[in-house]
């Protein structure tokens, strides 16, 4: 069983088996491929230079949109003018950060740096913004039922088991974001 | 939000009291933009307090306060600025995947954070 991080003298630590790292190496890897953006091999390589994005759209999955959302309630051509400057450096830091994550785990010691805890933190939130979307976690109640699933031995259909995941990966960050608030504590 | 499921003892609540008056410096109130942020069933209460103090400098306890108001009010405007401050934080909040929006300053808003002269609204005397 994995152990919640902690933060001590070294910093903050974890302990996770090998098939939970295994699970999340697959987790953050999933998220990555959905941000990857396309490849487009006729597009302005000075803009792709500099960040732009001319032919973005809002997208169509709802995960990606949740991951990437408009940044402007109720006006779709100010969202739209919005992402075509910060999309693709958006999905980038998300790539890195989800990267980042994957790659600690390759570690047997789960030490984590200011910065490796500001990855996974984010990376972890990355995964349950996703799963929670595949799960229809629409509002507090749904996400009360989700949260009742937490015997593996119930695991009979691909919703259970996502609910599993999903209860995981909150405890994780949970376990982690207390930590990091200790953190930030002792050094204030 | 939704609630820690992790909670241990270590986990108590420190009330912090000196800080909460000098961050009121990051959010100018004759500035033309806000920045919004939205309720999700997803994001960790814990989480977001830790965004708001680690990204915007805010203390616990203000930080705490405007997560309370996104959790209980559905939204809540974190901080104030130029059309491009506010966008740019806008960004930052999508990459630690918090919902944010934003909008301008004027204008009805049916919000918790309207703001008026003298209002001193969680402000210590």
């Amino acid at each position: 069983m994995a152990k919640a991080f902690k933060y001590g003298l070294k910093g903050i630590s974890g302990f996770l088996e090998p098939a939970e790292r295994e699970l999340l190496r697959s987790l953050f890897a999933d998220v990555i491929s959905m941000l990857e953006p396309a490849d487009r091999g006729s597009e302005d390589p000075l803009a792709a230079m500099i960040g732009l994005d001319m032919e973005v759209r809002e997208p169509s999955d709802r995960a990606l949109r949740r991951l990437l959302p408009n940044a402007v309630k109720d006006d779709a051509a100010a969202s739209l003018e919005f992402r075509q400057l910060t999309e693709r450096s958006l999905r980038e830091s998300k790539i890195g950060a989800l990267r980042a994550a994957a790659l600690g785990l390759d570690k047997d010691e789960l030490v984590l740096t200011p910065a490796d805890a500001r990855h996974w933190s984010t990376a972890l939130n990355d995964v349950r913004l996703v799963l929670a979307e595949r799960l229809d976690i629409r509002d507090e109640a749904d996400a009360d039922h989700v949260h009742q699933m937490q015997d593996w031995s119930q695991a009979e259909d691909v919703e259970s088991y996502l609910a599993l995941v999903y209860n995981f990966t909150t405890w994780l960050q949970e376990s982690l974001v207390q930590a990091m608030l200790q953190s930030l504590d002792t050094r204030s | 939000m939704t609630l820690s499921v992790a909670l241990g003892p270590d986990t108590q609540e420190s009330t912090q009291t000196g800080t909460a008056v000098s961050t009121d410096a990051l959010t100018v109130p004759d500035v033309p933009w806000n920045l919004v942020i939205w309720n999700d069933p997803v994001n960790l209460m814990s989480y977001v307090s830790y965004v708001f103090q680690s990204y915007f400098g805010y203390s616990e306890t203000k930080a705490n306060k405007l997560m309370l108001e996104v959790h209980r009010k559905g939204r809540s405007i974190v901080a104030h600025g130029s059309k491009e401050q506010v966008e740019q934080h806008a960004v930052a909040m999508h990459g630690f995947g918090l919902w944010a929006t934003v909008e301008k300053a004027t204008g009805g808003d049916s919000g918790g954070g309207k703001r008026g002269p003298g209002k001193g609204k969680g402000k210590r005397g």
